[in-house]
């Protein structure tokens, strides 16, 4: 035997075990080739008649094919083994799972419990107050002048006895303040409830949630800087803040505060067709703040002089409105649990 | 307000795109609300001047004089009509002109702003050369009630757009309540000057002084100088009523106000341009031609200018004459002394009342007019005689009035002027923002707050009467704001506040309440704190005294604030349902509504919990018939493991004394419901009160069948409804932790044959009641019913675990400790034992 005749002979060797379909062809093979009356004792027995020149080619090339096709072979049969019982031990993997799916977080929760975490990492903790309030908590206190429209019965509930349905979450704002002297960091969310018809934009029951930072030096630039921190946590890294003067009783100055649209990223042109949610002009209204009247403070019996502080209110459907594209704020209350899935967080 | 900038202009020099001028004022507190433009080039539109009238002649074809004939007899007009060069024929509809006016002519090819292309029209067989157009035609308002008529110099042929200016553009702004100067042309220009840096013009407000001294024409007598602290009154006499000149009547249109003759023209034309309004008599109607000011008598009536007859409250301030009220001052003047085509003398009222009369006497009367409108926001008490003035000197403009000499002006008390005192660096300090002293009183005198003293520390500044909101420094401080710029203010890192965190337990227990709920696979709804108070009857009739009703409710849906949560979630299931979803859990935590006994107004956090359908089932088995058992033990289940989430003390069952921290107890038909709990909705075998360390707390069971058929769900619900201060009141208690054992558990089952009455919980007292020491375990986990059992038993399975604390238990030592068990079940319970 000459080594290249060996070398064919292994080759075909492994070529067979490679097209073998069965355990069984593989058995043959092994026997074919291994076993003790096979092909390789034979070449072994034959090897001290052959060219003294070549034998050591030959028995490398015989040690070759003993390692690699007995290899080959046990490989082949594993990988036929374990697919058999798959076939015989399978079970259908692409059933739908079995577990109990989580529930849904409204998204007026949502809203208000990363607006509570948000503030929380600056200090703020939360305070509250009841639905029904008096008049001096929603309207007097809050330097509302007594004939405002907004005491009217066409805006405000009047209640039988007197109290109301709080308009606002401000009366937190001056029940946290007769309790406790500055600095005051707290924010309130809650319902609040004005006589608007229902619309798409509008609901007469709502919520909101107040802000109030109470210290030696709050400078409006804090009020930018905090309500632009919340409107990057709330919306997205890039949205930014801006304020346009407006007027409410107990804060003076006062604003009102846009966020950039977090859409087309306040730049509705580069938007393709335009931009929808902040109707092209970049900019989502949000809500109201300024720097606390120091009139309010002197109800609650702080010192205007060495006291300042800045206040925020936020609509809570506003922002969800905003953050989750809802065209209807009803649909927020009208708890259709196709809806509240879409938006489950 | 609406504000018509080529009006603008006429008292500030502006040349600013309008979009740009927009956006200043809005950042300057001034927001904009719209930007529209009005007009247009009218192209092909020119000036007619109409030559001849004939009415239409209805062809005599029948269908035409079917059409045309009887119900509008000559309602179309042929008219001929010179566009300067050649005669048209045009079929109109309007009747509001005569021959010799000048109207607007849409020519053939003419596009109307509304889109409209003019073409030659055959109407009614008449071929019409064009269109005569009204104002809404030309886009130019809304009316339709006639041709527009365009000055009657103009000559034919000139084009529309030379005759109406360019396009006008008009901004809308939302004038906040502490602003109501800017409720005025020269308010608004005021602020205008002050951001662009350019002068404020007045407008000439002189006349020549004709008539007789108005001491001989009228007096003027104000009985109630607190309600009206200023009132002057001139007489005009020989005034000639008509149309008012063409510019005017446009402007007005432009800012929303229909124009009726000159005298009520001037009176609207003075209250757009400055802010005050004004009224005028017609001074022949007057009684003795005099003024009183006074409160309304009792019973006494007027019919307003509305047409309305109106009985007037006795604390109404009126206008008077000698014997009646002739005008709810402020408000609206009344019919019988108003300006009539006929009127020759005019007494020009021109006054300051107090704002709060005003809106009282508004709301009194349900009456809000332009003029109510500014009075409730304050008027300025110092621009009261120069309003007049003015007025006055368009009267003998436009009106050919001759003007009395002098005025009446009862003024008593002029207000002292309100000094403000605005320290520099509290400006920097509030606004946060570095801005030296020289700008913050440079914004001052730019906005005409004239700075009367300054040092080096602050500025005193007298506020003018025209801002009633400047009363304090911080209100100086905001002009600072706006005007210096909100963008200029900075946004820095976040501010980190000093101060002791309020501890905030309560909240993060509700948040993490709501947490658990999602976890065990509920969603959280929101409803309505109104309900309506059909649901409610619906679905429990019970304690109707104790809820709160809305005395003036929006509708009849919102009536009432829930005095519990389970009617709104019932209602959201049934809505779901309605909506092909045939499973849901769903939870609410909100506040609901009482009176206590006491009659107190009282409101609570409450959780309620509603399954409906088969949501304790995994997929495949979601179709097996669902027992009402089902759903109950999913609910109690839900209480349950919320329940050990917020560390509820569980149950010790060896104590048996002890009261179990949550537990609950059947409520019979007959039993009262738990405080404040509706029981009406719940089967009466299915209804449980839930009690909280000993406290009944809450109501849990399965809604009647009556309510499900209402809402048409065929599957089971249960519900609960629970306080939320008991079941939080440990969420934030602290465990500790304890050994785990060291040896081995075994565990032994055991099969009872027992009667079918006798109740799971029975077993399991029996079998701790004689449990060895070394038991700490019992599981159910067969329920067996079956003829071989015979009639009226069934088979129960446990399985009992044993384990010591001290040493491993052996098979013997444990198989001595259950036949003590079961020797007491046989004993006890009558039980037999089947296996294990």
């Amino acid at each position: 035997m000459k080594a290249d005749d060996l070398q064919a002979l292994k080759d075909a060797a492994l070529t067979d075990a490679c097209a073998a379909q069965t355990v069984e062809d593989l058995e043959k093979i092994r026997v074919k080739h291994l076993g003790r009356k096979g092909l390789l004792p034979e070449i072994m027995k034959s090897l001290k008649d052959a060219d003294p020149a070549e034998r050591p080619a030959i028995g490398r090339i015989a040690n070759e094919l003993k390692q690699e096709l007995a290899s080959l072979l046990e490989s082949r049969r594993a990988a036929f083994q374990a697919q058999t019982a798959c076939q015989t031990q399978a079970f259908d993997d692409t059933l739908p799972g079995q577990w109990r799916p989580l529930g849904t977080r409204h998204p007026i929760s949502q809203i208000i419990e990363e607006a509570v975490r948000i503030f929380a990492t600056l200090g703020f903790t939360v305070a509250d107050g009841p639905d029904i309030e008096t008049e001096y908590y929603n309207f007097d206190a809050l330097n509302t002048p007594g004939n405002h429209p907004s005491r009217d019965t066409q805006d405000t509930f009047w209640l039988e006895s007197g109290e109301l349905l709080r308009t606002q979450t401000s009366p937190v704002q001056i029940r946290v303040m007769e309790e406790q002297k500055p600095p005051v960091r707290i924010i309130a969310p809650g319902r609040c409830y004005r006589r608007d018809t229902t619309d798409a934009t509008h609901s007469s029951n709502f919520h909101q949630i107040e802000g109030l930072y109470v210290d030696r030096d709050v400078s409006m630039a804090d009020l930018k800087s905090d309500i632009s921190y919340f409107a990057r946590q709330m919306m997205g890294p890039d949205v930014k803040v801006r304020f346009r003067p407006h007027f409410f009783p107990f804060t003076e100055p006062s604003v009102e505060y846009d966020f950039s649209c977090h859409v087309c990223g306040g730049k509705p042109a580069l938007a393709g067709r335009g931009c929808r949610l902040c109707k092209n002009s970049g900019w989502i209204e949000i809500s109201g703040a300024g720097m606390v009247n120091p009139k309010v403070f002197e109800k609650v019996g702080y010192d205007p002089e060495t006291t300042t502080g800045y206040a925020f209110g936020m609509g809570v459907e506003r922002i969800a409105m905003v953050k989750y594209s809802i065209q209807d704020i009803r649909l927020l209350y009208d708890n259709d649990i196709r809806f509240l899935r879409q938006l489950s967080g | 307000m609406k504000v018509p900038l080529s009006w603008l202009k006429e008292y500030v020099d502006l040349d600013v795109e309008p979009k740009a001028l927009a956006e200043r004022l809005t950042f300057a507190g001034l927001e904009v609300e719209s930007l529209e433009v009005i007009g247009s080039d009218f192209k092909g539109i020119v000036t007619g001047e109409v030559l001849s009238i004939k009415p239409h002649p209805t062809a005599d074809s029948p269908e035409h004089s079917a059409l045309s004939q009887p119900a509008e007899p000559g309602n179309l007009l042929l008219c001929e009509v010179s566009n300067g060069k050649d005669v048209r024929r045009v079929v109109c509809g309007a009747r509001n002109f005569s021959v010799g006016d000048k109207v607007p002519l849409a020519e053939v090819g003419a596009l109307l702003p509304n889109g409209t292309t003019i073409e030659v029209a055959v109407i009614r067989g008449e071929a019409s050369h064009g269109m005569l157009c009204a104002e809404d035609e030309l886009g130019l308002s809304d009316d339709h009630s006639g041709l527009l008529i365009l000055p009657p110099d103009t000559p034919a042929g000139t084009s529309l757009s030379k005759v109406l200016g360019p396009p006008e553009t008009v901004l809308t702004l939302e004038v906040t309540p502490n602003r109501p100067d800017c409720l005025s042309l020269i308010g608004i220009a005021r602020e205008v000057a002050a951001l662009y840096g350019c002068r404020l013009k007045m407008p000439a407000a002189s006349f020549q002084e004709e008539g007789p001294a108005i001491d001989t024409c009228t007096s003027v007598r104000v009985e109630d100088p607190e309600a009206c602290p200023r009132y002057t009154a001139r007489i005009l006499s020989q005034v000639t009523i008509a149309p008012s000149p063409f510019l005017a009547r446009r402007r007005l249109t432009l800012a929303g106000i229909r124009p009726i003759n000159n005298i009520v023209d001037i009176t609207n034309y003075i209250m757009l341009e400055c802010g005050q309004p004004l009224h005028a008599f017609d001074q022949t109607l007057l009684n003795e031609g005099r003024i009183v000011v006074r409160r309304a008598r009792s019973g006494e009536r007027m019919a307003t200018l509305d047409g309305a007859e109106r009985t007037l409250a006795p604390e109404l301030l009126v206008i008077a004459d000698a014997r009646q009220a002739v005008a709810a001052a402020g408000i609206m003047g009344g019919a019988a002394s108003g300006i009539l085509d006929t009127t020759r003398t005019v007494l020009l009222e021109s006054a300051c009342f107090k704002p709060a009369v005003v809106r009282k006497g508004s709301k009194q009367l349900s009456l809000s007019t332009e003029s109510s409108y500014r009075f409730e926001r304050g008027v300025d008490i110092n621009l009261v005689d120069w309003a007049s003035r003015r007025a006055t000197a368009l009267m003998t403009q436009w009106a050919g009035a001759k003007a009395a000499k002098g005025v009446i002006d009862v003024y008593p008390m002029e207000p002292k002027p309100r000094n403000i005192t605005c320290r520099f660096d509290r400006v920097r300090q509030l606004l946060g923002v570095d801005i030296a002293n020289d700008p913050i009183a440079a914004i001052f005198e730019s906005l005409a707050l004239p700075v009367v003293q300054r040092n080096g520390k602050s500025c005193t500044v007298q506020a003018p009467t025209f801002r009633p909101d400047l009363e304090t420094e911080a209100d100086l401080i905001e002009e600072i704001a706006r005007m210096h710029g909100l963008d200029n203010i900075p946004a820095r890192a976040p501010s980190h506040g000093g101060g002791v965190p309020a501890d905030d337990r309560p909240t993060r227990a509700v948040m993490r309440c709501r947490s658990l709920l999602i976890g065990l696979g509920l969603s959280e709804i929101v409803n309505y704190s109104f309900v309506c108070e059909d649901l409610l009857n619906r679905i429990d009739t019970g304690a109707a005294d104790r809820r709160i009703v809305l005395p003036r409710p929006i509708s009849a849906d919102h009536s009432i604030l829930r005095p519990w949560l389970l009617p709104q979630m019932i209602d959201t299931l049934g809505r779901n349902r309605s909506r092909q979803i045939a499973e849901a859990a769903f939870f609410e935590l909100g506040r609901i509504f009482l009176k206590n006994p006491a009659g107190a107004l009282c409101e609570e956090e409450h959780l309620a919990v509603g399954l409906m359908g088969a949501v304790g089932r995994s997929g495949l088995e979601k179709r097996r018939p669902l027992r009402e058992e089902d759903s109950f033990a999913w609910l109690k289940g839900i209480l349950e493991a919320l329940g050990a989430a917020l560390s509820f003390p569980l149950h010790s069952p060896r104590q048996q004394d002890a009261v179990p921290g949550i537990a609950l107890s059947p409520l019979p038909p007959g039993s009262a419901a738990p405080e404040g709990f509706p029981l009406h909705c719940f089967k009466d075998h299915c209804r449980m009160s839930i009690i909280l360390n000993g406290e009944n707390c809450g109501v849990l069971g399965l809604v009647t069948d009556e309510i499900r058929r209402d809402y048409r769900i065929l599957e089971p619900v249960a519900v609960l409804e629970i306080r939320l201060a008991p079941l939080l009141r440990h969420a934030w208690e602290t465990p500790s932790a304890e050994r785990l054992p060291v040896y081995p558990a075994v565990t032994r089952d055991i099969a009872l044959r027992v009667g079918k009455d006798i109740k799971h919980e029975v077993i399991i007292r029996t079998i701790w009641k004689m449990a060895p020491k070394e038991l700490t375990d019992i599981r159910l986990f067969d329920i067996y019913k079956s003829v071989e059992l015979g009639v009226g038993f069934k088979s129960v399975a446990y399985s009992l675990t044993y384990r010591s604390a001290e040493r491993t238990l052996t098979d013997d030592a444990v198989n001595s400790l259950h036949e003590c068990v079961k020797a007491g079940l046989r004993s006890e319970l009558k039980a037999e034992i089947r296996e294990g």
